[in-house]
């Protein structure tokens, strides 16, 4: 179409010059036609592009007017990507119950450099969290940086508030915290984790590696049911006799596996380094210290056991044989006596029955050093315990094996030994001879770790019945705990106190095996420096706090454990139980 | 013939374009989908620890006894609780004789009491059953039978008293009605066994 130029009203237009029709002149025939074409075009245009602005004005309308926030669900590529699975498995006792999780706890950190108003902000974030101090936040938005820390590990109603304050430059970072929803009660078993989330104490840091590559739950053999129950009764003990500590421990003695574990004091692994109000003069590191693996102690009088199983195994004694412990034994500067005297000829049950240091002492010289080394190196007692918890302790010995030191680890004193390798050697005497590595993680149902043969199964069956004795005549009675047929032997040592042992201040042990006539569990309880109160008569020995200790909770953990209770007195239990050397002898009530 | 060929490719462009925009945005459309229930999964999943860490807080056991002792007050189980062999628990009484000596082994009999297998042995802490409940109780002595007259009434019914199995016929014959409780909800359960 030819444009129609606007000629008429150019005053510069030359006369001659004809204007050539253009638009006003409404022309007649195929041109009109073609103009009527194009108005119709134009009309059509326009009516299409005001249909499609009036579509995107009326969208606009429905978004601004009608669904408001909801269409934002319209961009959610945009939006920050979902958190990740956790990167640290949890841990969870042998019935499944959760001990240790990872849950997102985000930080907020703000980007100084985007903040427009630091002072107001930081009115806001101090409102947010009060435990803030705003000199500080103050400062640290006008530091000009590009990344300040405001505060980790939030909780999610916090993060809804720093979300509402809606400051621009503060962001969240994604973050994962560990939580301890049984909070003290396995603090020492599984340890506690720092900021980043790296093992720090216990299974967290024993198992570091295994925790942050695996990602189904870890199980460990704790079963927290007998853990809780474990540790009332301890602290019942160190409230009865205003001890200074207590560590127990209760193992399956045919699979090696560590049912409970309890160290007091202790502490809450979801706050770490916080004060305890229970125990304010403790610091930190008094309240960590794992008295089960890290701990060493001469465990005293519980030692006599490994003697009498050593004596017997290498037949050096029999339990026929008799000592004399009618008189101190005087060794260089050392003199050894008895605490239960009974100042005549003991036989080697009534020796561990009333726990004799003299009988001891002479039975250990006649098996020599040697043979009690190389017996206490066999039970892995000179070696520091395999677990899977990070904190072990390494034993202490003399290097060179002296008679007095023979006759003092006879009885316990000079050997300095973890609760845990005495456990685990106590529980191979009982099990048939058979040591097996001590473990934290549950085993599967039916299957024992392979053992080692360290005493013979017969000596084995000879130490049940002379546990048994203890309990039954000797100086643990009050372990006993009718029906599941305790036997153990208690231990009092005197701690050493610089280059003396301080007799007022103890350490009372005892060791109980359950049922003894089939031995399945072990227990140990070990009470440090009890003070003697009024129903203990002035005793602070094993027998008066460790072995009562024992049998309320072999008493209250047996029937969770489905031990079947039998009558003690029936003819069958008390023919298993039989001691021939005994036979015929009148015991003398201890 | 031209402008045909032109409308039938402009036709097939702009359905292509259609096509193409629509497969598009469905595209994105599902792509979103599959993002936002990526992240609800997530989400839910870091509920659901988040609930776990909670129940395993509450079910602590120091939680659990401190309720035991304000709502429950149970102790541990005792020795003399356990019968750990079938052979401890007491036998049923011996099946009673025929209808005409009922009454006078009924006579003989000590009252209601005689549930031996259950008196005994097994400890229970839940509270007793409403006396109403006590009608639907199975009739398992014969002293029972005497509260029941109506339930006699059925000769078949009395004949099955006197057997091993006698719960069933006394069910059929009361019609069925609403527990008014929990534990008259347990009772009528147990007498239909």
């Amino acid at each position: 179409m030819v444009a129609a130029q606007p000629f008429h009203d150019n005053p510069c237009r030359p006369r001659h010059f004809k204007p050539p029709p253009c638009a006003p002149v409404v022309p007649d025939g195929p041109a009109r036609k073609a103009l009527e074409g194009c108005r119709a075009r134009l009309f059509l245009t326009s009516v299409l592009f005001a249909c499609v602005f009036a579509v995107v004005g009326l969208r606009i309308v429905e978004i601004v007017v009608f669904e408001g926030g909801s269409a934002q669900s319209h961009m959610p590529r945009f939006r920050i990507p979902a958190p990740p699975v956790p990167a640290r498995a949890d841990i969870v006792d042998r019935n499944g119950k959760l001990l240790a999780t990872t849950l997102d706890s985000p930080s907020v950190y703000a980007n100084p450099k985007q903040i427009l108003d630091p002072a107001d902000a930081t009115r806001k974030l101090v409102k947010a969290f009060p435990s803030l101090n705003s000199d500080e936040i103050y400062a640290k938005l006008t530091s000009g940086k590009s990344f300040v820390y405001i505060k980790r590990h939030l909780t999610p109603r916090e993060q809804y508030e720093v979300n509402q304050l809606g400051i621009a430059g503060v962001q969240f970072q994604h973050e994962e915290r560990r939580v301890y929803p049984d909070g003290k009660l396995t603090a020492h078993v599984v340890g506690y984790t720092g900021i980043d989330n790296s093992g720090f104490a216990g299974v967290e840091r024993g198992l570091d590696d295994a925790l942050k590559e695996r990602r189904d739950p870890l199980q460990l053999s704790l079963d927290l049911r007998i853990q809780y129950v474990l540790r009332e009764e301890l602290q019942r003990v160190i409230d009865d006799f205003t001890a200074k500590g207590a560590a127990g421990l209760i193992m399956d003695v045919n699979t090696g596996e560590v049912l409970a574990m309890v160290s007091l004091p202790d502490f809450d692994p979801n706050h770490p380094g916080a004060l305890d109000p229970d125990h304010p003069g403790l610091s930190f590191a008094d309240r960590m210290f794992n008295r089960d693996t890290l701990g060493v102690y001469e465990l005293g009088s519980i030692f006599k056991i490994f003697t009498v199983a050593m004596a017997v195994d290498y037949g050096t004694s029999t339990l026929t044989s008799t000592y004399d412990a009618s008189h101190p034994i005087h060794i260089g500067r050392f003199s050894i006596g008895d605490y239960h005297g009974k100042h005549r000829v003991l036989s080697v049950p009534e020796i561990l029955m009333y726990s004799s240091n003299i009988g001891a002492a002479k039975m250990a010289m006649a098996a020599g050093g040697q043979r009690q080394r190389e017996f206490l190196s066999r039970l892995g007692l000179l070696n520091a315990p395999k677990i899977e918890v990070s904190e072990v302790g390494s034993p202490h010995f003399p290097g060179k094996w002296r008679d007095v030191n023979v006759m003092t680890i006879a009885f316990g004193h000079g050997i300095s030994v973890t609760p845990l390798s005495f456990a685990r050697g106590a529980a191979a005497l009982v099990n048939g001879g058979i040591l097996r590595p001590a473990t934290l993680v549950k085993q599967p149902p039916g299957y024992a770790p392979q053992g080692q043969q360290v005493i013979s199964a017969k000596t084995s069956e000879q130490m049940r019945k002379l546990m048994r004795l203890v309990v039954e005549h000797g100086t643990g009675t009050m372990a006993a705990a009718p029906g599941y047929v305790v036997g153990g032997k208690t231990g009092t040592a005197d701690k050493v106190s610089g280059r003396h042992y301080a007799e007022t201040r103890l350490l009372s042990s005892f060791v109980g095996v359950f049922p003894i006539t089939d031995p399945k569990y072990l227990t140990l309880i070990m009470v440090d420096e009890p003070h003697p109160n009024k129903q203990s008569h002035g005793y602070a020995t094993g027998g008066w706090t460790a072995a009562p200790a024992t049998s309320r909770v072999i008493q209250r953990i047996a029937p969770l454990l489905g031990v079947e209770p039998v009558d003690e007195a029936s003819p069958e239990v008390q023919r298993a139980l039989m001691v021939e050397s005994l036979q015929g002898k009148k015991i003398e009530a201890y | 013939m031209i402008r045909v060929g032109t409308l039938f490719w402009l036709v097939l462009v702009s359905a292509t374009g259609f096509a193409m925009f629509g497969v598009k945005y469905q595209v994105q459309g599902l792509e979103d989908e599959l993002a936002r229930t990526k992240r609800a999964t997530a989400a839910e999943e870091h509920e659901i620890r988040v609930l776990g860490a909670e129940w395993a807080y509450l079910t602590r056991p120091e939680m659990l006894e401190a309720m035991n002792r304000r709502f429950l007050s149970l102790s541990p189980i005792s020795t003399k609780q356990l019968r750990t062999s079938v052979t401890d628990i007491p036998m049923r009484p011996p099946p009673a004789p025929p209808e005409e000596a009922v009454v006078v082994a009924a006579a003989e009999q000590a009252p209601p009491s005689a549930v031996p297998s259950e008196s005994e042995g097994v400890p229970t802490n839940a509270p007793t059953p409403p006396p109403a409940a006590a009608v639907f109780e199975p009739p398992r002595t014969q002293s029972a039978l005497r509260v029941m007259p109506a339930l006699l009434e059925k000769p078949a019914g009395a004949q099955q008293f006197a057997g091993t199995a006698p719960v069933k016929a006394p069910v059929k014959a009361a019609a069925p009605r609403r527990a008014k409780s929990l534990d008259d909800l347990i009772a009528q359960i147990m007498a239909s066994r």
